[in-house]
């Protein structure tokens, strides 16, 4: 594994990027740039679009308007032909994890090593081998996903999102449905993989305590538009009443969710 | 009334434009996609080929062999009257070959393989696992589809000709023991009238027919929507469809040796 360079660079970069489902606007002119090798966190409540921009950034969806440059490239205007190389260089771990279900946790590790890579598979295995002891799970690797359970799941799509060496990671609620020490565990793992292999963390969640744990930056975003960025510290003392209302879970405050729809 | 049908017209020609755009899509990753250095794995294609031919040859000889008992005493029926019994041979293998061996295989496997596909791509749309493999740069269509339709349209075929025998067997068995037909003539009169043309034609509509089920199924599984009962929707769509389709085509099929 090799440390990459990164000199705090901006890596992935969101330009007013708009879109909407079926005349609903769901994310709106969000804009934000990402710094090489830091962790940063999209939070904000469900059904905010927060999900929906982290599909943008890996290339799942595609915007109307505005441009998402991941290392100098614009994925949202390049050929689909194109975009599969960008791809290759970021890894995603996904809210319920979906590994393939016909293939063990050796297998879906090994797959994308296999798709993109020529390495012999004595290689592979021992590839597999790091990974799966990186995440905890060595000995499992017989195992089919629906043998295993939830939080195990997460981590071998989190060994499997790791399976190229990636610049980028990106994770849909990593510690959603997991208990407190897996959580735990988790959270530890992606400050880990952050400074030691220079890998930088895409996170989306709205698990405070998680949050404010790993975060060197964090995006709030409400309604599909981002309201505010900045350190954990700068959050923890902002002014705007959306985030204090979210980060303190307060039932009252400007985010009302039985607000009819205008 | 109007509006219903052009709603209905307008639904299925994105249907028919969307299985062509997926059937291009499998001959692309077939024929150019070993020279780009990408292909459907090896391994996953002869998978498919076991799920797909060898666990279902018992059904499908089961099922043409009965067909080949009630064809036989059917037709003995009829060509008693006439005095014509011996001719229950040639009846029965002919109409197997051309037409009842590969339409009854494509039925059969259409409900066993083609719904199992759907349910398979649906389930692995609607958890996410298709997003996955796209967000690993790994073509779906290839990954996936492609082994798919290669085993269906090697092993329908393959099947086709095991009905065959199952079933002229089963007319065989009704012939010589229940007409009384000496075996030897039996044999005899049945490959008489029988032309390798009238086999070819068989395993034509076969491969057709597993092109189609493997498009509907594949098309109706990576198209899924809406968790559980999309996969319901779309193993049910994908059957029905298939079905619909496979007549339609064996009639194409057959009107097209019949006239030309």
């Amino acid at each position: 594994m090799s440390v990459k360079e990164c000199n705090g660079e901006v890596i992935i970069s969101l330009r007013n990027v708009t879109k909407s489902f079926q005349g609903r606007r769901v994310i709106n002119d969000a804009s934000l740039d990402v710094k090489c090798g830091e962790t940063f966190i999209i939070m904000g409540c469900s059904g905010s679009g927060k999900s929906t921009l982290l599909r943008h950034m890996t290339g799942a969806i595609r915007p109307e308007k505005g441009s998402i440059f991941i290392k100098g490239k614009d994925i949202a205007n390049i050929p689909l032909k194109d975009l599969d190389e960008v791809k290759k260089t970021f890894g995603m771990s996904f809210q319920y994890s979906a590994l393939l279900d016909s293939l063990t946790v050796e297998e879906n590790v090994a797959l994308p090593l296999r798709e993109h890579t020529k390495l012999a598979d004595e290689i592979i295995d021992i590839i597999i081998k790091m990974k799966l002891s990186l995440v905890g799970l060595r000995g499992f690797e017989e195992y089919y996903p629906s043998q295993i359970s939830g939080g195990m799941r997460k981590r071998v799509g989190l060994a499997r999102a790791i399976a190229l060496d990636p610049d980028i990671v990106f994770y849909d609620e990593p510690t959603s449905g997991l208990d407190p020490v897996v959580g735990g565990i988790t959270d530890k793992l992606i400050k880990d993989l952050s400074s030691k292999l220079m890998i930088t963390s895409v996170v989306v969640s709205h698990d405070m305590h998680s949050v404010f744990k790993i975060a060197d930056r964090i995006a709030m975003i409400h309604k599909g538009a981002i309201v505010e960025i900045g350190t954990p510290d700068e959050i923890k003392n902002s002014q705007n009443l959306l985030v204090q209302q979210f980060i303190n879970g307060n039932p009252e405050g400007p985010i009302d969710l039985f607000k009819e729809p205008e | 009334m109007i509006t219903y049908i052009g709603k209905f017209i307008i639904e299925y020609a994105g249907w028919a434009k969307g299985l062509l755009k997926l059937f291009g899509e499998i001959l692309y990753w077939i024929f150019i996609g070993p020279f780009k250095g990408k292909t459907a794995q090896r391994l996953n294609v002869f998978q498919q080929m076991m799920f797909v031919g060898l666990a279902s040859v018992v059904i499908v000889v089961f099922v043409d062999f009965f067909t080949g008992v009630v064809l036989a005493m059917q037709s003995a029926y009829v060509l008693e009257k006439m005095g014509a019994e011996l001719y229950v041979a040639s009846l029965v293998s002919v109409s197997l070959c051309r037409e009842l061996g590969p339409v009854l295989t494509g039925l059969v496997i259409a409900g066993r393989v083609g719904s199992a596909i759907a349910a398979e791509l649906g389930t692995m749309k609607v958890t996410e696992q298709i997003e996955a493999l796209e967000t690993m740069a790994i073509n779906p269509v290839r990954f996936l589809a492609t082994p798919r339709f290669l085993a269906l349209l090697v092993m329908l075929p393959a099947l086709t000709i095991l009905g065959d025998l199952a079933g002229i067997f089963g007319g065989f068995l009704i012939g010589t023991k229940s007409l009384g037909i000496n075996p030897d003539l039996y044999i005899q009169i049945s490959f008489k009238y029988l032309e390798l043309k009238d086999i070819f034609t068989g395993l034509l509509k076969a491969g057709v027919f597993g092109i189609i089920i493997a498009l509907v199924a594949c098309y109706e599984g990576l198209n899924t929507r809406g968790g559980a009962e999309g996969v319901g929707r779309a193993t049910t769509r994908s059957v029905v469809l298939s079905f619909i389709l496979i007549i339609a085509a064996d009639c194409v099929v057959t009107a097209f040796f019949f006239f030309f």
